[in-house]
């Protein structure tokens, strides 16, 4: 058997290589479906992945973690393992180096995007969310956007944004960034330990193991919008958290109950079909 | 609006609900309870929706309220049950809920569901 790269070496000599290069002529003389393609192309990867090592490094210490750049770097090898023909006259390396280089860099590209924009959209929205919770205090009533751009002296189409980003980011990132809160949750009051008030629902047999396994403040808050029928800023001025994190909490949890439900359903029509 | 009857195509119709309710300046929780009640009415029909179908939307802004339906086409009528928590979600929800079907032929139903959410009346 061949002996596969040693990853640990750092010297990257294109001789490295050497012993490689007849297996892309092996693969190509192959049919499609081959089996032996496999195992090939799996040596190959192994073969070169000191390559994709190498340039993973350069890219190090801009923020990704080496790890995940070791990643990316790998699937560009990949494809430059599927793609590079070797009859075309070139060789691998000079083929496969600005693949896997290109690969790094749209991650990187894709990566600081993805950052830049939720940024800004995530100040707008927490600015807004404070706001409103604010706006909530004074006029006992929860605020209409107009009256949240007025506060806040930006326009209405700003205060949109913000509110969109809301519905929008049901990353938990999110909510992370809005700190701790339901710290100050008044358990004593808490009627999560009932059943949200689905007796007398007809389908409470399927509801009630869903409502139990929810975490204690999505229950807590089910009961308050739907039993005790609070407004969203009711419960969050009690919860001790957003409105607009109250909005999500309860979107999160209807859709996972409707799951649920759904789930039970098929069982049940399975078990009476089988039974 | 007319979609395929598919879960996936819901966060569409979620984003034009919160649109007209923001742009009416309903207020915030006005708004969100907006958007759950179309997200709780259109789940609960597109799971009896006929594979293939459409799900249709209609939003009527009125000066102080915003009506919604929602029609897909059941092999069955599903006309959700009074007593379910579904049905109570959309009542907590919205105002005015109603659901009906109409048999099309032999095999298909349409089955409605609507509602009307209304600007909250704000005392001073």
């Amino acid at each position: 058997m061949r002996q596969a790269a040693t990853t640990s070496q750092q010297r990257h000599s294109s001789h490295e290589y050497d012993h490689l290069v007849p297996l892309f002529d092996e693969l190509a003389a192959l049919d499609e479906d081959d089996l032996r393609r496999e195992a090939i192309r799996d040596e190959l990867v192994r073969g070169y992945l000191p390559l994709a090592e190498h340039i993973a490094h350069r890219f190090a210490g801009r923020g990704t973690p080496k790890e995940d750049l070791v990643q990316v770097a790998t699937v560009g090898l990949i494809n430059a393992v599927d793609r590079f023909k070797p009859d075309k006259g070139s060789d691998f390396l000079s083929y496969a180096v600005p693949t896997v280089m290109g690969e790094v860099r749209r991650h990187f590209r894709d990566a600081s995007w993805a950052m830049r924009v939720p940024r800004r959209l995530k100040e707008l929205h927490l600015s807004v969310s404070g706001a409103s919770t604010r706006l909530a205090q004074q006029l006992g009533r929860a605020p209409t956007p107009a009256e949240i751009a007025k506060h806040l002296g930006i326009s209405k189409d700003e205060v949109y944004e913000g509110l969109e980003a809301g519905q929008a980011y049901h990353a938990s990132s999110l909510d992370e960034s809005l700190g701790n809160d339901g710290e100050g949750m008044p358990l004593g009051e808490a009627i999560g330990e009932q059943d949200a008030g689905i007796e007398g629902v007809e389908n409470h047999e399927a509801l009630e193991p869903l409502i139990r396994e929810l975490p204690q403040r999505e229950r807590h808050i089910i009961a308050l919008r739907f039993y005790y029928n609070l407004t969203q800023t009711q419960i969050a001025e009690r919860v001790g958290i957003s409105q607009m994190h109250v909005s999500r909490l309860l979107s999160r949890t209807l859709a996972k109950l409707r799951h649920g439900l759904l789930d039970s359903d098929a069982e049940a029509e399975e078990s009476e079909a089988s039974g | 609006m007319r979609l395929g009857a598919n879960l996936v195509h819901l966060p569409i119709v979620r984003a034009v609900a919160v649109n007209i309710a923001m742009r009416a300046d309903f207020d915030v929780d006005a708004i969100s309870d907006l958007e759950l009640a179309v997200d709780e009415a259109c789940s609960s029909l597109i799971t009896h929706a006929v594979a293939g179908s459409v799900l249709s939307c209609r939003f009527t802004i009125g000066a102080d309220d915003i009506m919604f339906t929602a029609t897909i086409t059941s092999t069955e009528d599903v006309t959700p049950s009074e007593s379910t928590f579904g049905w109570r979600v959309l009542t907590t929800l919205a105002d005015d809920v109603a659901s009906w079907a109409d048999q099309v032929d032999d095999s298909l139903h349409q089955v409605h569901i609507e509602f009307v959410k209304r600007r909250p009346v704000v005392t001073r």
